[in-house]
């Protein structure tokens, strides 16, 4: 999974720095597991995020013990505290309680713990209902949890995003770009938000490089458009010359004309149905 | 066991009664899906990588510049425009002049590098035939005997035409000819009436394939692209170029894509400004008409062209013709609309209505300047809206001789101009065929059926004025004209204008 997590070509298209601490601690995980905390692990904590040095060392060896008892490693643990170092001042209680309720979701212990020490800001959830009601929403859409657990280690903010927005963006990959979701979810797209995912493969599609599956079509059978997560996880700049091989200048003139173009299109459709609703 | 399954059997087709099915899922190609497809065939070969940005372009609303009416409240218009963020094009005009006056004009030899898009056609068109053969008979392209088959069945007059192209290059028989004769009954086909009708019932032969009686191969348009030159041609560099000094163009500047605010009534009773495509614009600035000319548009309607060619007020005579009455109809709204002495002007025989084919009109030598706007594929139109497109099945063999009717036009319309008169022909299409094609094959009729020869006008001088507001076409792919392609940032065009000038 590590290896898996490591080559993810998504992540090394927007997040190349977080790959590399992902590698740093990787090598790390691969190498004999410390289960001590030391002074100087502390102390290279306290440099990284200088908010945790007014922490007493009980502190510290409180919420390593708490973290170390359901498995997460001190690496992970330091990796946690140095991104949210909110955490650290948290009872044990609160830490387990947050814990249970993500694995409540029943991702796997190894993958909720490396979705965990990504985003430790999900410790932060505290509302277990709510989590779940949303999980299962994902699932509904994404059939399994190991594909709802790469949605979120793509798209963290997807548990910050109401469900009808989730919908609309998961519809109009689905039905209108026609992307299965395998591909789905190796992608950052639903982190985008809708118009510009729209506009992106509108433009796409109008300059003839984005051509519809057909609706028989077989789904391991190799397209020429282009992958999900290079059409979304790429910057403007990047989008504009690597894929659509057009200037920025042009891009962005697009994005322009194509928010008037919509705007056009709903003032027209909203004249409409009020003009329906005076013939009634 | 199997008692019970006969029991439990439930019909299919009521099982899957709730799925739609995929050919109601998919949608139906309808008429720009069928431009937009053969434009990427065709100038997806022409341009290139180019094309791509040119489709997108194509496929996005066109940018609009405002053209103040001179004939309503002038300076408010202006400063309205002003504080909306246009900027007049004729400053755009003066400050490039003074730009280029410092550079050494680098003369850009046009026509110098022409024969690039001459070997693309070609190949285009040996591909296309290609295509058509293998559609009609799937084994040809596998079989080298196979090929043989069209020559013996002659399943239209493609092959006959061939032959007869062959043998004598000169003659160039029209579509419309080769369609009619093809009419004419076979002789070698007609039952002897001794054998009876009986013996209709028993040996019919097979005279066209079922199905495909008024087919016409595709291939047969980008035949009209010629480029042997049996004529004399000139080509000289444009001399002078003048904005006309009352013209008030508005336009934002590149990359700028706002909208324009919806034109007003004035004092006097017209609107305050008009909106057309951009590039619209240049023929009729390029057409150069000075004060006390009697001046033609030949296809007139919807009339943005002539109505510019009046707020330059240098006009002594227009006369507006156009093939349909409905069509001529709008433009003398579109007038009323804008000129508040719409009334004097055509009891004064300033301003002339005329409704006749541009083929047929006989004033011959009567007119210093002549505004050439043919009927075209009128790209960007096609491609967006299903309303009067030309790609519509029935219009195919219509839209296959479009060439020869602009080519018809124009031969008249340089018989029209008086010797040392110049014409502006222009189309709104990107096909090399409808445009050098046609000015090519114009030339090179009106030469031999009425001697006259003309000069073609190098404006790639001056349109290097406009290139802050539009984006060309390199001189380098043209051989006749100029060209304005649309782009994004400058979503103008496509238009493409060639400037002749009639010998003395």
């Amino acid at each position: 999974m590590l290896r898996k997590l490591l080559f993810n070509p998504q992540i090394a298209l927007s997040q190349q720095k977080k790959l590399k601490c992902t590698r740093y601690f990787a090598i790390k995980a691969a190498a004999p597991k410390i289960l001590e905390l030391q002074q100087v692990h502390i102390e290279e904590a306290i440099k990284l995020e200088p908010t945790l040095s007014i922490y007493t060392k009980q502190v510290w060896r409180r919420a390593h013990e708490t973290f170390l008892n359901h498995g997460l490693a001190t690496v992970n643990f330091l990796r946690i505290v140095t991104a949210n170092p909110a955490v650290l001042r948290r009872t044990p209680e609160r830490i387990i309680s947050s814990l249970e309720i993500w694995r409540a979701c029943q991702f796997g212990e190894t993958l909720l713990h490396l979705l965990l020490t990504k985003y430790p800001e999900l410790l932060d959830v505290s509302d277990s209902h709510q989590l779940l009601s949303h999980v299962g929403f994902l699932k509904s859409r994404v059939s399994t949890n190991k594909n709802v657990w790469k949605l979120l280690m793509n798209s963290p903010n997807l548990l910050a995003q109401s469900e009808k927005t989730i919908e609309e963006k998961l519809d109009y990959i689905i039905d209108v770009m026609r992307i299965e979701v395998p591909e789905l979810v190796k992608s950052a797209g639903l982190s985008m938000a809708f118009e510009e995912l729209r506009c992106r493969h509108q433009f796409l599609v109008r300059l003839g490089l984005f051509k519809p599956r057909a609706l028989k079509a077989d789904p391991d059978e190799p397209t020429t458009n282009h992958r999900l997560y290079q059409i979304t996880d790429t910057s403007e700049k990047t989008f504009a010359t690597k894929i659509c091989h057009v200037t920025l200048p042009e891009y962005e003139a697009f994005k322009d004309l194509h928010a008037r173009e919509i705007e056009r299109k709903t003032r027209k459709r909203r004249e409409e149905e009020d003009f329906s609703d005076e013939e009634e | 066991m199997l008692i019970l399954r006969n029991i439990c059997w439930l019909q299919r087709r009521w099982k899957s009664g709730g799925k739609k099915r995929w050919n109601v899922l998919q949608n139906k190609k309808n008429n720009c899906d069928r431009a937009l497809e053969s434009f990427d065939d065709f100038y997806g070969s022409v341009y290139g990588g180019r094309w791509k940005n040119m489709r997108a372009a194509l496929l996005t609303r066109h940018k609009y510049i405002a053209m103040v009416n001179n004939f309503g409240d002038t300076e408010q218009t202006c400063s309205m425009l002003e504080t909306d963020g246009a900027i007049n094009m004729k400053s755009l005009i003066n400050l490039a002049q003074e730009r280029l006056q410092g550079t050494d004009p680098a003369l850009k030899g046009q026509g110098q590098n022409r024969y690039e898009i001459d070997d693309k056609l070609d190949a285009l068109l040996r591909k296309q035939q290609e295509r058509e053969v293998a559609s009609i008979y799937p084994s040809a392209g596998e079989g080298g005997a196979a090929v043989q088959m069209p020559q013996q069945l002659k399943y239209d007059n493609v092959e006959e035409k061939e032959e007869s192209q062959t043998e004598s290059p000169d003659f160039k028989q029209s579509l419309t000819k080769a369609l009619e004769e093809d009419v004419k009954l076979d002789e070698h086909r007609l039952v002897d009436p001794q054998f009876g009708t009986g013996g209709l019932y028993e040996y019919m032969p097979a005279h066209s394939i079922k199905g495909m009686e008024d087919w016409v191969a595709e291939s047969e348009h980008y035949k009209y692209y010629q480029t042997s030159a049996d004529f004399p041609l000139r080509i000289e560099p444009e001399t002078s170029f003048h904005f006309p000094e009352h013209l008030a163009l508005y336009t934002y500047e590149m990359g700028n894509c706002s909208d324009f605010k919806a034109p007003k009534k004035c004092l006097t009773g017209v609107s305050s400004h008009f909106l057309m495509d951009g590039a619209s614009t240049l023929p009729p600035l390029f057409l150069q008409v000075q004060p006390g000319e009697r001046v033609l548009d030949a296809c007139a309607s919807p009339g943005g062209k002539s109505l510019l060619l009046l707020q330059t007020l240098h006009l002594d005579q227009l006369v507006c013709n156009d093939i349909q009455e409905s069509r001529l109809n709008r433009l003398r709204r579109l007038m009323q609309e804008f000129l508040f002495d719409y009334k004097q002007r055509s009891a004064a025989r300033h301003l002339i209505f005329s409704q006749s084919d541009a083929r047929n009109l006989d004033e011959y030598e009567q007119y210093d300047k002549i505004l050439v706007d043919v009927p075209c594929t009128t790209d960007r139109h096609v491609v967006m809206e299903q309303d009067n497109n030309i790609f519509k099945p029935s219009r195919i063999k219509e839209r296959l001789r479009i060439p020869e009717l602009q080519a018809g036009i124009l031969t008249n319309c340089l018989r029209l101009l008086r010797p040392g008169g110049s014409l502006v022909y222009s189309t709104c299409s990107l096909s090399p065929i409808q445009n050098d094609g046609v000015v090519h094959m114009a030339l090179q009729k009106v030469f031999v059926e009425h001697g006259i020869t003309a000069t073609i006008k190098d404006l790639s001088r001056h349109t290097e004025l406009f290139s802050d507001v539009f984006k060309f076409e390199h001189p380098k792919g043209l051989k006749y004209g100029q060209m304005v392609i649309p782009y994004l940032p400058a979503n103008f065009g496509p238009m493409y204008f060639s400037k002749i000038t009639r010998n003395v």
